[in-house]
């Protein structure tokens, strides 16, 4: 069976590409030369009733959705193949075709949000365009020619695949595709010294400074270059992994055989499980960025965490309630079809209980908008109960329970249809409980104790409890891979029997995901207030203002609803286009 | 298959719902751009009042207190009234006046002296936009233009005061339970079972590095103590400069020790320089 779209439908689409790339590219670069042209400060933009930030908001959320998208999915394509090629499995070189051909389609879209974005920038916001381009030229001709490497990289990597697919050609290939993880991440890393300009700029640029005479390195690595990078670098494959779930779960919602539904099953666990692995991880450079942010400058950490921005915190706490609870309950449902799996059920509920009650813990504000008459009825600005709850001391532990609890779901998981046969399976079970059981103390003991310390060494206190978790999900993990080594099976894995309800899940974590980069998007933004450039480029438009959480939550939903409109219709296309690449061959392999 | 397709497309304009419609619904709060205040003696009481009460809500921290019912009186739709029975020999105007520049002498029975000299913190100008506001709080405004092109001019003349330079004082002459007392830092904070609650006990000092608690008391918004975000901007960054360096110093080791003379400022600049 041919595996492959092939011809001239895919050749014109990528001609088409190739079109969009340039005709981006193209407009960064002119459009720096235009802007030099002396005019007013802003431009007039009125169209279904959004304003001029409205358009770039737009513009730039959606172009950022689709870029994380083609940044992301490299990232696992190539490591899939890796698994392929050394683990001698097929069945992942072919997953990680499939994700690359989501890629190509998705890159135009890529592409011409791009250049909507430099044309809303240029046209409404002439003045602070110039600026930029004063500065960061060189950074944007670099920008370009990582852009066309890294466009002709994929074009290499992706058709190129049937015709390198053995030997050291195979290797090779695989290469190019580490090179275009290369590329791709140093055009990210150079977008990102642009944006992160603008709400670090170095110490010695003023509002007085000649934006000709800083240096452009110096403007790039600024406080929050690097963190930005590292978090956006995770997110990344946070965001394709979710996405792949997303496809996954289309596709087996509109499945007509088993077969095809076994394989969209797999790669729907796939995805999820790269998306909610690189989740756990997430926090820490989330940490990181907000500790550059207080140390710029602490009225900026202020802004974003008690300020006008706190009730954010409540909303992404929420937010990620949901990711946790709905990744939970997916991988749940998932051992439904897991022979051996029976032997879990009965955790689950208690499980379930401690998830709930860490989201209300974290979802719990720590101090709230009250009248008068509240505040004295309360007797201070704090909750007497609520307010013990809604301290860092809560939740960090609530978070890291949480955290240890999704791990002990995909241990289960894991382990649902193997019985080990080491001689020390046993011991081995005791100590993986034993670990769980004393992170889980000294999570609960530093949570406890913060309440008797001052604020300075309860600070310090998260930094044990992160470590603990993770020391344990190392320590067990490493336990279970030795100890399933050759291990019996109780079965296999029913690929393809999950009810529906499990797809429409997964469905939810991408929704949840890209709504949550949206949101985390508005507040980094957000910290700047009524500066272009932090404290040296003031926002003079009617628009200077931030919005509430209404009216952004309100964009940010519009943005995600265009984003998945459009990936629903690249979906279409491609299946329009070419065949799905899933053979009666997966559903067999898979079940090891 | 379009069932399907349908039942995916409610699924995501369903979760996009939600989030959207519990976004609307928690406070909404809107950053609102700084207003340069600009005062001048053409103004209109009105116009005095708005910036006032920008004043009052914002840089003068009124609400840290008042408006809580326990620990100042409440001002709002009262202050114009009960101006003018508090003290039979001043009118609404002086009495607001004198009880901003010399809260403690115009103490309301039942309230502790807790009040900060509010002149310390905000020029002239900004203080009768302060009258005029509470004035305007049931009562008629009566600041006029003369109040105003008199601060103006006080304002002027004080920018051109030469400061001479103090003589440095002795450590061992410094009260700091005296600096506490001058400075009003029990309006906010508590210590020894007194005090507000505006900030942290000042006994949670105790043990801290000194450079922190120096930069708490220079530079009080540039880190904000765990539990009282909620008050962030409303210590004024103005004790740096109202007590002399050597006052400060005595201030800080009394704080960080509990006692008196345990630290000396060698030690100090060790601690900074790490």
């Amino acid at each position: 069976m041919s595996l492959e779209g092939t011809g001239e439908g895919s050749k014109k689409m990528s001609g088409l590409k190739r079109g969009l790339a340039l005709f981006a590219i193209g407009t960064l670069i002119a459009v720096p030369l235009l802007a030099q042209v002396a005019g007013p400060d802003y431009g007039e933009f009125g169209i279904f009733g959004m304003d001029r930030r409205d358009a770039v908001w737009m513009a730039a959320q959606l172009h950022l959705l689709f870029a994380a998208f083609v940044l992301g999915v490299p990232m696992f394509a190539v490591v899939i193949e890796a698994i392929g090629i050394f683990g001698r499995q097929e069945r992942y070189d072919k997953l990680a075709k499939e994700f690359t051909r989501l890629l190509l389609v998705a890159y135009s879209a890529t592409a011409i949000w791009g250049a909507i974005l430099v044309f809303f920038l240029s046209t409404l916001y002439p003045r602070f365009w110039a600026y930029l381009t004063a500065i960061f030229a060189p950074s944007m001709w670099l920008y370009a020619g990582m852009f066309f490497l890294e466009s002709f990289t994929l074009y290499l990597y992706y058709y190129g695949w049937d015709a390198w697919k053995k030997g050291v050609a195979k290797k090779v290939h695989w290469f190019l595709g580490i090179m275009l993880n290369v590329w791709g991440t140093i055009v990210m890393f150079i977008a990102n010294g642009w944006l992160t300009y603008m709400m670090s700029p170095p110490a010695d640029v003023t509002a007085d400074t000649a934006p000709q005479t800083v240096q452009v390195w110096s403007a790039i690595a600024n406080a929050t270059w690097m963190p930005i990078n590292i978090h956006r670098l995770l997110a990344n494959v946070v965001f394709g992994g979710a996405i792949v779930g997303a496809y996954a779960a289309y596709r087996f919602l509109t499945s007509e055989s088993d077969e095809e539904r076994a394989h969209y099953d797999w790669m729907g666990y796939t995805g999820n499980f790269i998306a909610i692995g690189a989740l756990i991880v997430l926090p820490f450079a989330g940490y990181w960025l907000g500790r550059e942010i207080y140390e710029f400058s602490q009225q900026m950490g202020i802004t974003m965490m008690g300020g006008f921005m706190s009730w954010l915190w409540i909303i992404q706490a929420f937010l990620i309630g949901i990711l946790f609870l709905t990744g939970n309950y997916y991988l749940w449902i998932g051992m439904g079809r897991i022979p051996g799996a029976e032997r879990f059920q009965p955790y689950i509920k208690w499980m379930l209980l401690v998830l709930v009650l860490g989201v209300i813990v974290w979802a719990t504000p720590n101090t709230v908008i009250a009248d008068r008459d509240e505040i004295a009825a309360m007797g201070g600005t704090h909750h007497p109960f609520l307010g013990v709850l809604g301290v860092m001391s809560a939740k960090n532990t609530a978070v890291n329970l949480m955290i240890l609890t999704t791990f002990l779901s995909f241990l289960m998981y894991r382990r649902a249809n193997k019985e080990p046969v080491v001689s020390w399976a046993k011991m081995g079970t005791m100590l993986q409980g034993a670990a769980f059981v004393v992170a889980a103390l000294v999570v609960l003991f530093y949570g406890i104790y913060g309440y008797f310390v001052s604020a300075i060494i309860r600070i310090g206190f998260s930094v044990y409890q992160v470590a603990a978790v993770l020391v344990t999900i190392l320590f067990v993990l490493g336990i279970d891979i030795a100890m399933v080594r050759g291990a019996k099976s109780r079965g296999a894995i029913r690929w393809g029997q999950m009810p529906d309800r499990s797809q429409y899940a997964l469905l939810i974590l991408a929704v949840t995901f890209t709504w949550l980069m949206g949101l985390m998007g508005f507040a980094r933004s957000g910290i700047r207030q009524h500066w272009h450039v932090y404290e040296v480029i003031r926002d003079t438009s009617e628009q200077a203002f931030t919005p509430a959480l209404g009216p952004a939550a309100t964009m940010i939903s519009t943005c995600v609803l265009i984003f998945f409109g459009l990936v629903g219709m690249i979906f279409w296309l491609g299946g329009l286009a070419e065949k799905s690449v899933y053979d009666d061959t997966s559903a067999a392999e898979s079940g090891h | 298959m379009w069932k399907a397709n349908f039942k995916i497309l409610m699924t995501v304009v369903m979760t996009l719902g939600v989030f959207t419609v519990v976004s609307n619904i928690i406070p909404q709060v809107r950053s609102a751009v700084p207003e340069l205040i600009v005062i001048n003696a053409d103004m209109t009481p009105d116009e005095l009042a708005a910036i006032g009460e920008n004043v009052y809500l914002g840089v003068g921290g009124c609400t840290a207190c008042h408006g809580l019912g326990t620990r100042a009186p409440d001002l709002l739709g009262v202050a114009g009234t009960v101006c003018t029975t508090r003290d039979p020999e001043l009118t609404c105007k002086e009495y607001l006046y004198e009880s901003l520049v010399d809260p403690l002498a115009m103490i309301v029975e039942g309230f502790q002296p807790i009040m900060l000299d509010q002149s310390r913190t905000l020029g002239q100008p900004e203080l009768w936009t302060l009258v005029a506001y509470l004035e305007s709080q049931g009562g008629e405004i009566t600041v006029t233009a003369d109040d105003i092109s008199g601060a103006l001019a006080a304002a002027e003349a004080a920018e051109a005061v030469t400061v001479t330079e103090a003589a440095p004082m002795n450590p061992g002459d410094i009260d700091p339970l005296n600096l506490i007392a001058v400075n009003g830092c029990l309006a906010c904070h508590a210590m020894d079972g007194e005090g507000g609650e505006v900030g942290p006990p000042l006994g949670d000092l105790i043990g801290q590095d000194l450079a922190f608690i120096r930069e708490g008391i220079v530079n009080p918004n540039a880190s904000i103590a765990e539990g009282f975000e909620a008050f962030a901007g409303t210590m004024p960054p103005i004790f740096g400069d109202m007590m002399s360096p050597v006052e400060l110093d005595v201030l800080i080791e009394f704080l960080a020790t509990g006692t008196v003379g345990a630290v000396s400022g060698e030690e100090e600049s060790n601690e900074d320089g790490n």
